[in-house]
């Protein structure tokens, strides 16, 4: 069990990494310092750099999430589950993070740090759901049934994001259907061109940091494996000793 | 259900059969034991007046916030009825016998959503006759048949996610707690189109605005009949 060292940390993940922390210093940087103040939301488009971008890559993980739960369903390799985890906690964080710039932005916008936006609203339902998720992951033991769960978990939860879409944009309206804003208050509507591309720069950024640390755990969650396998082997021939990893 | 029925096979295909023969175990032990009935109509019944006392006794208040208070009280309840679907099937391994039948894992779930819905919208025809006395909602006589269509519809949203997430929860610690935790946001959707379509009935008799809340139940049931239906091996695979 001890013969077959780790495998050492590969030098492209050390490069993606100084890569993404140079890109959030360049993202900061256009953020903050080089974009003008928006003509109708002021100082308060810099929050929307970070929060937009929070936002696309939460659903990116939500998706990926349940694509890997789905081929793990079909394959049964250990790894898809360890990969469909990793995109579930990060969904989770930047569910998280989405929320907290939303109400940063919300609370000098219109005056109220919740005021039922169907966007957050979206976004918080979908927190709930992952935590459902990561709740039922510590619960099951397991590690193939929790592997089946989780991925039927997620599923669920990928097909509950067009209804609580819609739940969400509805929810202040009497009739459904007829209340669509297509020009949502949005950061894409503004005339200059510098912010969009600000944007999307910022928003490649965070699906830069989404990709290092999704990598970086799916790495974590390898070793994690190869050890569970280890102790299982060691379990079985020398029961008693200690396994160093 | 007449007990006399109990000897005789539900016809049509067999996977069809054996989903049929599930939901009419259920309801006749149901009927016999009254576990379920005793918990859940007694519960929703103190959910409807806690709530009346909470809100306060504005007449327009209460008016306005029963139809909620309604779908509430049935949330909570399907939460009951469906972990009791399972609690039932825990005793003396009954589970694990029953997926040692033949047949596919995708009529056990019909058979118990069946039981279940048809148990959870028999409660909610019971309780809207009484939300509407005790919160003082009065439903026009064209709006009965766009309440009852709703509630059937909203009860077998709820009753889709609730068994689906029961057969999963029934084997875990903290089961109580974390069903409903499961739950909930999944249903979010029911809960408002199912309160708007009640509220639109009763409140405003705008009879289009409810048509159109039903199809966003209709659509919600749906894709989770089918999307439950096909991954429900996956919970009960040992």
């Amino acid at each position: 069990m001890t013969d077959t060292p780790a495998p050492p940390r590969p030098l492209w993940l050390n490069l993606l990494g100084a890569v993404t922390l140079l890109g959030l210093a360049v993202g900061a940087w256009l953020g903050l310092v080089v974009s003008p103040p928006d003509q109708n939301q002021g100082e308060l488009i810099r929050i929307m750099y970070a929060h937009v971008s929070a936002a696309w890559v939460c659903f990116l993980a939500v998706i990926l999430a349940a694509v890997f739960g789905m081929l793990y369903l079909w394959r049964g390799r250990a790894i898809d589950d360890v990969r469909a985890a990793a995109h579930a906690e990060l969904a989770l964080l930047f569910a998280g993070l989405t929320i907290v710039g939303g109400m940063t932005y919300s609370k000098p916008t219109l005056g109220a740090f919740w005021d039922w936006d169907p966007k957050l609203t979206l976004t918080a339902l979908l927190f709930a759901l992952l935590v459902g998720y990561f709740v039922v992951r510590a619960l099951v033991d397991d590690r193939q049934r929790r592997g089946r769960v989780s991925a039927v978990v997620a599923i669920v939860v990928l097909a509950s994001l067009p209804f609580n879409w819609m739940a969400a944009e509805w929810f202040r309206t009497i009739h459904p259907a007829k209340s669509f804003d297509v020009t949502a208050a949005g950061v894409q509507d503004t005339a200059d061109p510098i912010f969009r591309w600000i944007l999307l720069i910022n928003v490649a950024v965070a699906a830069l940091v989404y990709a290092w640390f999704a990598l970086e755990r799916i790495r974590i969650g390898r070793l994690e494996l190869r050890a569970e396998a280890a102790r299982d082997a060691g379990d079985a021939s020398a029961p008693g000793e200690v396994v160093h990893v | 259900m007449p007990e006399g029925a109990a000897r005789e096979l539900p016809v049509g295909p067999p996977a069809w059969r054996a989903a049929l023969a599930i939901a009419g175990k259920d309801l006749r032990l149901e009927w016999r034991s009254r576990a379920v009935t005793v918990a859940t109509v007694f519960f929703s019944a103190i959910v409807l007046v806690l709530l009346a006392f909470a809100v306060g006794a504005n007449d327009a208040v209460l008016a306005e916030v029963g139809p909620g208070v309604l779908w509430v009280a049935l949330a909570f309840a399907g939460v009951i009825s469906s972990a009791q679907g399972y609690a039932a099937e825990l005793e003396d391994g009954a589970f694990e016998q029953l997926l040692l039948y033949p047949v596919p894992r995708a009529s056990i779930y019909l058979g118990k959503l069946l039981a279940n819905w048809l148990y959870t919208a028999a409660l909610g025809l019971l309780l809207l006759p009484t939300t509407a006395l005790l919160y003082g909602l009065s439903v026009p006589v064209r709006g009965w048949p766009v309440l009852v269509a709703t509630v059937a519809l909203g009860t077998l949203g709820f009753a889709l996610i609730s068994t689906f997430y029961a057969a999963l929860t029934s084997s875990l610690r903290a089961r109580e707690s974390l069903l409903p935790v499961l739950m909930f946001p999944v249903v979010v959707p029911i809960l408002l189109a199912a309160v708007r379509a009640t509220g639109a009935t009763v409140r405003l008799d705008d009879l289009a605005a409810a048509r159109d809340w039903l199809q966003l139940l209709t659509g919600f049931d749906l894709v989770y009949a089918v999307t439950c239906t096909a991954i429900f091996a996956y919970l009960t695979d040992e």
